[in-house]
């Protein structure tokens, strides 16, 4: 068989790479989980509005707030079903998974795009302009809605690409370009709406400084089956066209010319130049993809029609677009890993939604716990590889003979050792 | 007093998944060269640092004139009187040799400042002793390597040690200060000094050595005395079969010319001036031509720019009748060029990706590997699987092996079996063997031969002396940007070759 080796035979499922990595993000996540329990405990014991029941109630609320019906006749926390929060969690893991696509793909690219959050105001600026203009033309809603969906993705390409450019041709760092970028998209942002006053919703009254939601002019994502499985949530077809990019990125990366391209440059610069592969151009390109992708999150997002946009942006970024490094790093950027990282994000948003209408906590609660999580997803590179170091060594000693690849390797580190011990007693005298 | 002045008895030292030392066993008479021989991963580097106290062993013992010891850091080992030369130096660029010599044996007077003037007056002294020319207040990034080598020595010598290491000492030297040095050793020795001399060439251990230790794959072979072996059963007991070792080539047949390299200047990234300067040859078809010189003199910058990975200023390159010289890499390589690249590790490979998306790297796009942009996995892994099959690429996993994992030998003949398999009319080579033991170099070699004698022209960048003179069927040696001379290996000698590498003597123009 083409596809054991005789000697070493291959590593078991549950001992594979993939595995690995959702192992680690699990152990991450449960961590984060359980720091937010202790910091529920905490706050709950230095208030005096909340008793030990209501901190079980608030614990409880952290992990399951997702499944939570409310209260019964009697007080007490029902858990089941709910379709309304089921709906909403999808539906707000929709930019997360958006931009959480963004990252991982730059990541796999050798790029870190932290300009998700500029390229998403872009596509909110772009879809809103357009969708709101052409629905007000009256041209039919379909053409509305992609046109609408288009023009933002496109102008989250071009955001993206321009941190590209200077990374491909000035070797300018991408990290220092996306800030920029970032901070610019916000100001370009405001700019945009503060000049055109007919985008602002001024007929609803009271209503400052929001944008018109999508819906009033009709121009809005179908519902594609969404309104039957979670009735009364916000949930539509965004998630599907999520689910189905996020498919696509991964066929992308990993079957197709293109992907084998971009990975290669990403891995190595040097060695895609010399094949005669167009480094520059990949760089150029992956930035833009990048873009697109958090484009389309805010897209999707302003899409569903009934979300509404505060157009002074100048001061602050979407916090969608840094959620998606987290989203991101929790999936091990795997494009299909990133939908339920997303989720998983989205759902911790829910609990806190739940523990505030539901409990004396308030919902920074659940900003703490993702917090949390965000500092540990950092750790869960850390996890993966002290778990495949151990799964490795195992691996090592139970096979006789890996003799063949692993006496070359003790070569080649033998003399790095020797540097590294020299260094340090260098360092000592 | 033991006939000994160190003895590693026993010695094994294990790494997860591999016994790097087996039992080994080194015995280090006094005022002797005790050559230490072996492939990469024989097992060399890690005994010595066992020695040097880098790496406690799992079991055996070292004993100094007769006493057990127990090494547990560097400093131990020089408190024993243990010194070594590493491979590549240990020196302060920025500082003058007398700061380096010092460095970490510093003498102070009472308030802690430094007695430079003794420190220097001992150098000196050990400078003209020995006959170890250097210049105690030059920085040491102006000096050459070989000065820089004997100022490692001199680092050994000012602290008064008795038992020299010299890792793979000859590497970097000319023929000229390799000859130097085997004196200076031999003065040593003489002196009542012991030294251990590792190293994978031959003629070094039969010019200087007393004995020979050889190591194969973390065990010890034997001792054997210099005066009573010879090289052929040397490199059969390191390699465990029997090895050729004078490559048998037909005469050449040098057909129409593939490359033509006329005026080709490209500009330095370290000085100002031009790393090339208006260097012009061919390259005929059924020839291997090949560029001698010491490391730096340009080659590197010479092949960037014959590939297209550097820009060539000025000059006209044609590859088969086809003007190339303003052509993009990718543009270049469907001319008709293959290239084994000098630096494995940035341009050879990718190494996250796996042996067969590396033996792929300029195929991919190539229709019977992928239909409409999507990659044939089934025809990529049988094409992978032939060329491992017929190049004997080694690894782990086979095809799926990250090539991270694999041995440098391994790497280096995936890169050879990815070039040569593309069937280009013009190969170049840069390097081809640098770093690989006896076995493959062999096979490499035989390699590259067989792609001269079908038809193909081979333009080979080697600074093995040894490789130059026994591969090549023409020889063009480069100093300082510039070809100096033309030579045919058959009748020029290594000290010729050596004067022309290190500038001392130089054709006239007629030569280039």
């Amino acid at each position: 068989m083409p596809r054991k080796d005789p000697v070493t035979g291959k590593l078991k499922w549950y001992k594979s790479e993939g595995a690995v990595a959702v192992y680690s993000a699990l152990i991450s996540i449960l961590i984060g989980m359980a720091v937010g329990a202790v910091i529920v405990i905490i706050v709950g014991l230095s208030k005096s509005n909340i008793s030990s029941s209501g901190i079980v109630e608030g614990i409880k609320l952290v992990f399951l707030g997702v499944f939570s019906t409310g209260r019964d006749s009697a007080g007490q926390l029902v858990f089941g079903f709910n379709g309304v929060n089921m709906g909403n969690m999808l539906f707000r893991a929709v930019p997360l998974i958006m931009t959480g696509l963004s990252v991982a793909i730059a990541f796999k690219t050798g790029l870190f795009n932290i300009g998700a959050a500029g390229q998403y105001l872009m596509g909110t600026m772009g879809t809103l302009s357009v969708g709101l203009w052409l629905g007000w033309t009256g041209c039919p809603k379909a053409i509305a809605w992609l046109c609408a969906f288009l023009v933002g993705v496109l102008l989250g390409a071009l955001w993206g690409a321009i941190p590209g450019i200077f990374k491909a041709f000035l070797n300018i760092n991408e990290v220092i370009t996306c800030i920029m970028t970032n901070w610019i998209a916000a100001n370009l942002v405001t700019w945009w709406f503060d000049a055109h006053e007919m985008f602002k919703n001024s007929a609803e009254g009271g209503k400052v400084g929001y944008i018109i939601p999508l819906k009033n002019v009709g121009v809005v994502t179908p519902k594609l089956l969404m309104d039957k499985l979670f009735a009364g949530s916000q949930a539509n077809g965004g998630f599907w066209i999520a689910v189905l990019i996020a498919i696509a990125m991964w066929i992308m990366m990993t079957k197709t010319t293109f992907g084998y391209e971009l990975r290669a440059c990403g891995a190595n610069r040097h060695a895609a130049k010399y094949a005669g592969i167009n480094d520059k151009k990949n760089i150029i390109l992956s930035m833009a993809i990048a873009g697109a992708l958090a484009a389309a999150g805010a897209s999707l997002y302003f899409l569903s029609g009934n979300t509404e946009f505060y157009w002074s942006t100048y001061q602050k970024l979407p916090a969608e677009g840094f959620n998606g490094i987290p989203v991101a790093l929790l999936a091990a950027n795997h494009p299909i890993g990133v939908i339920f990282s997303g989720i998983f994000m989205s759902m911790l948003n829910i609990s806190g939604i739940q523990l505030k209408y539901l409990t004396a906590y308030n919902e920074y609660i659940a900003d703490i716990i993702i917090a949390v999580i965000v500092y540990l997803s950092a750790f869960s590179m850390l996890i993966k590889m002290m778990l495949s170091k151990r799964i490795k060594h195992d691996h090592g000693n139970v096979n006789a003979e890996p003799a063949v690849s692993a006496a070359p390797a003790d070569d080649a580190e033998a003399p790095a050792e020797i540097v590294k011990k020299e260094t340090k007693k260098g360092g000592q005298k | 007093m033991s006939e000994y002045v160190i003895e590693m008895n026993h010695i094994r030292k294990e790494f997860p998944g591999i016994v790097a030392n087996d039992d080994i066993t080194l015995q280090l008479r006094k005022g002797e060269i005790h050559a230490l021989l072996g492939e990469n991963g024989a097992g060399k580097s890690t005994l010595m640092s066992v020695l040097f106290g880098l790496y406690q062993p799992e079991a055996g013992e070292i004993k100094k004139d007769g006493k057990v010891v127990k090494i547990n850091n560097p400093n131990d080992a020089t408190a024993l009187g243990i010194g070594m030369v590493h491979q590549h130096f240990k020196l302060i660029d920025v500082f003058t040799v007398l700061d380096n010599i010092i460095l970490g044996a510093e003498t102070t007077g009472a308030l802690g400042f430094l007695k430079k003037k003794e420190a220097r007056e001992k150098v000196l002294a050990l400078s003209e002793k020995y006959g170890l020319k250097v210049d105690v207040d030059a920085k040491v990034e102006d000096i050459t390597v070989g000065m820089q080598q004997r100022v490692e020595i001199l680092k050994m010598l000012y602290r008064d040690n008795e038992i020299l290491i010299f890792d793979e000492p000859t590497a970097v030297l000319t023929p000229q200060e390799i000859d130097e040095l085997m004196e200076i050793m031999k003065g040593f020795a003489k002196e009542g000094k012991s030294i251990l001399f590792i190293t994978h060439k031959l003629n070094e251990i039969m010019a200087v050595s007393d004995r020979v230790t050889v190591l194969r794959k973390g065990k010890y072979v034997g001792t054997v005395n210099t005066k009573e072996t010879n090289k052929q059963e040397l490199s059969n007991m390191m390699v465990g079969r029997p090895v050729q070792l004078e490559l048998k080539k037909k005469p050449a047949k040098p057909g129409e010319t593939i490359l033509k390299v006329e005026g080709l200047t490209v500009p330095s990234k370290i000085h100002k001036n031009n790393a090339v300067n208006n260097v012009s040859f061919d390259v005929r078809a059924g020839e291997i031509l090949c560029i001698a010189g010491i490391d730096g003199n340009g080659q590197t910058e010479l092949i960037f720019g014959l590939t297209g990975l550097e820009k060539a200023t000025a000059g006209k390159v044609t590859l088969c009748g086809k003007d190339i010289s303003k052509a993009s890499i990718k543009q270049r390589a469907l001319a008709g060029m293959s290239h084994i690249p000098e630096d494995r590790h940035k341009h050879g490979l990718v190494l996250s990706y796996t042996l067969e998306q590396n033996l792929v790297l300029q195929k991919y796009k190539e229709p019977r590997f992928q239909n409409h942009g999507f990659i044939k996995f089934d025809e990529v892994r049988e094409y992978a699987e032939q060329l491992i099959e017929d190049f004997d690429v080694r690894s782990g996993q086979g095809p799926i092996t990250v090539t991270r994992s694999m041995s440098g030998g391994n790497q280096q003949k995936a890169i050879i079996a990815r070039e040569i398999d593309r069937d280009e009319p013009l190969l170049i080579a840069v390097q081809p063997t640098r770093g690989l033991d006896v076995g493959a170099i062999e096979h490499i070699h035989n390699q590259i031969v067989a792609e001269r004698d079908k038809g193909h022209a081979v333009l080979l960048v080697s600074l093995e002396l040894e490789e130059v003179m026994g591969l090549s069927d023409r020889i063009l040696v480069i100093y300082e940007g510039e070809i100096v001379g033309e030579v045919d290996p058959k009748k020029t000698t290594p000290e010729e070759l050596g004067l022309y590498m290190s500038g001392a003597k130089r054709q006239g123009k007629e030569g280039n």
